[in-house]
């Protein structure tokens, strides 16, 4: 039996989440993609993802009350939970799609919650490719 | 009558009521039938499959297709008219992005032939017959087409030169649609030949929408009795017009019931589904995660209404599918 990694692409907005890789986190995560804000992440952007073969999508916002852009981060959390309610009906887990509100500027916290989702997504197993 | 151009014009999983609306061309389709010859039009001529056999590559000009790909004798028959044609036009919703038949694409061939030919409760069938593609019977071999494990828009199946959607395409945009291939007056392949804005800008309750939405609780159109003049969006009905392409004429905003998106995306996004979302999520009032969850339990059928016309062609398929 292969062992199954799970691809993992993670969202992560600049300005709650550290991502100019001071700790070297940024090799262990190969789909790492800054954004200027989570609300900038659209749905279609995680249906494409999800479409190209990602197994699983996490979306870093900043906590509440403290969005630079003062809702984006509601906006990121209020697609995900409509998305997740769609994923269910194309027989994919919700748990597949996460959001996270928080601050990290160091980035040290990406690590740790990228490996607690691939641990989720590891006994999920794959998303059995759709193309 | 030899130089006139050949049109053909054919169903697949179809209800034909793209048929219908071509018929319904009035005046328009007199001129168009004295302008073209058709050479196939099932529904209201008789034809046979074996004199667009025999044709030339290229001998139709146009093949106006309508309807989904769900089974290998419409495949067969696709096939067949874009090797025979110079244009393809798909033709409506079901051939555009796969249309409501497409819907059954949340189900697996395996449920559908479940309940269809054993669960439903009106079904007598104590062999659990099922169809297949091969039977004999009294040494003679009797054949169905497959069903296919899901229903494609017709670009899965062959390449398509241009798309008219609605459901069905309205007489206007189809007079245009005909005329610009007799006239030669076509824009590049692969335009869908429909207005490239969204709904809401050609709406008539468009300025009835306020500048700030925030829906805290959603009703289905037959719970209320909706305003005749406001936004859906605005009296917390689900209405996908922002993510829709517009041309349609607004026949159902007329009539009072929000838009299902049967003219598919607009320019520049493949699943207007994904898109809606997008959208609908800025509406939902409520900033903490147990209000807004509770709002968005509450919207009834959020997938089948996201993808009413489009299911085939989202950017997901089924996970149980393959
Ligand atoms: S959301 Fe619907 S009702 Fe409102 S402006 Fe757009 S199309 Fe019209
Ligand atoms: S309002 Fe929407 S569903 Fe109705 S005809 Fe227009 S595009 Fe189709």
């Amino acid at each position: 039996m292969t062992t199954f990694i799970p691809k993992l692409v993670c969202f992560s907005c600049k300005f709650g989440w550290g991502y100019l890789n001071t700790n070297g986190y940024r090799e262990q995560l190969k789909n790492l993609i800054p954004v200027t804000c989570s609300g900038k992440v659209d749905t279609t952007h995680i249906m494409d993802a999800f479409r190209k073969g990602a197994d699983g999508v996490i979306i870093l916002g900043c906590p509440e009350k403290e969005c630079h852009f003062q809702t984006g981060n509601y906006q990121a959390r209020k697609r995900i939970l409509l998305l997740r309610k769609i994923l269910k009906e194309f027989g994919v887990e919700p748990e597949r799609l996460k959001v996270e509100l928080n601050l990290d500027p160091e980035g040290t916290r990406i690590p740790i919650v990228i490996g607690e989702m691939r641990k989720e997504i590891e006994k999920l197993g794959p998303l059995s490719p759709s193309v | 009558m030899a130089d006139k151009p050949k049109v053909a014009i054919y169903w697949l999983a179809s209800c034909a009521g793209c048929d219908e609306a071509i018929v319904d061309l009035n005046e328009a389709i007199l001129m168009v039938a004295d302008a073209v010859d058709i050479v196939l039009w099932p529904v209201a001529l008789d034809f046979k499959y074996e004199s667009i056999r025999k044709m030339e590559k290229g001998e139709i000009t146009l093949a106006i297709i309508h309807g989904a790909v769900r089974n290998s004798e419409q495949e067969e028959m696709a096939k067949l008219l874009r090797e025979k044609s110079q244009l393809v036009l798909a033709f409506g919703a079901c051939a555009c992005f796969g249309g409501t038949a497409g819907l059954a694409n949340f189900r697996s061939k395996e449920d559908i032939f479940n309940w269809v030919y054993q669960d439903a409760p009106t079904v007598v069938n104590p062999n659990m017959n099922r169809p297949q593609t091969e039977t004999s019977v009294n040494g003679n071999t009797l054949t169905l087409p497959e069903f296919f494990e899901r229903v494609h828009p017709l670009n899965d199946i062959i390449s398509v030169d241009y798309y008219l959607p609605g459901c069905p395409p309205p007489p206007d945009l189809i007079a245009n649609a005909v005329f610009a291939v007799l006239e030669d007056k076509l824009p590049p392949r692969g335009t869908t030949l429909a207005p490239s804005k969204p709904l809401c800008d050609a709406c008539p309750r468009n300025r009835s929408k306020p500048l700030r939405l925030e829906i805290s609780e959603f009703k289905r159109i037959h719970e209320v009795e909706a305003n005749e003049d406001q936004c859906f969006l605005a009296q917390g009905i689900l209405c996908i017009g922002p993510a829709i392409r517009s041309g349609c004429g607004e026949t159902c905003i007329r009539t009072n019931t929000p838009c299902r998106g049967c003219f598919g995306p607009v320019d520049g996004v493949d699943d207007a589904g994904a898109k809606f979302i997008s959208s609908l999520a800025s509406l939902i009032s409520a900033d903490n995660e147990e209000e807004s969850q509770k709002t968005i339990d509450g919207i009834a059928d959020l997938a089948g209404y996201c993808y009413r016309f489009s299911l085939p062609s989202a950017s997901l398929k089924h996970k149980n599918k393959e």
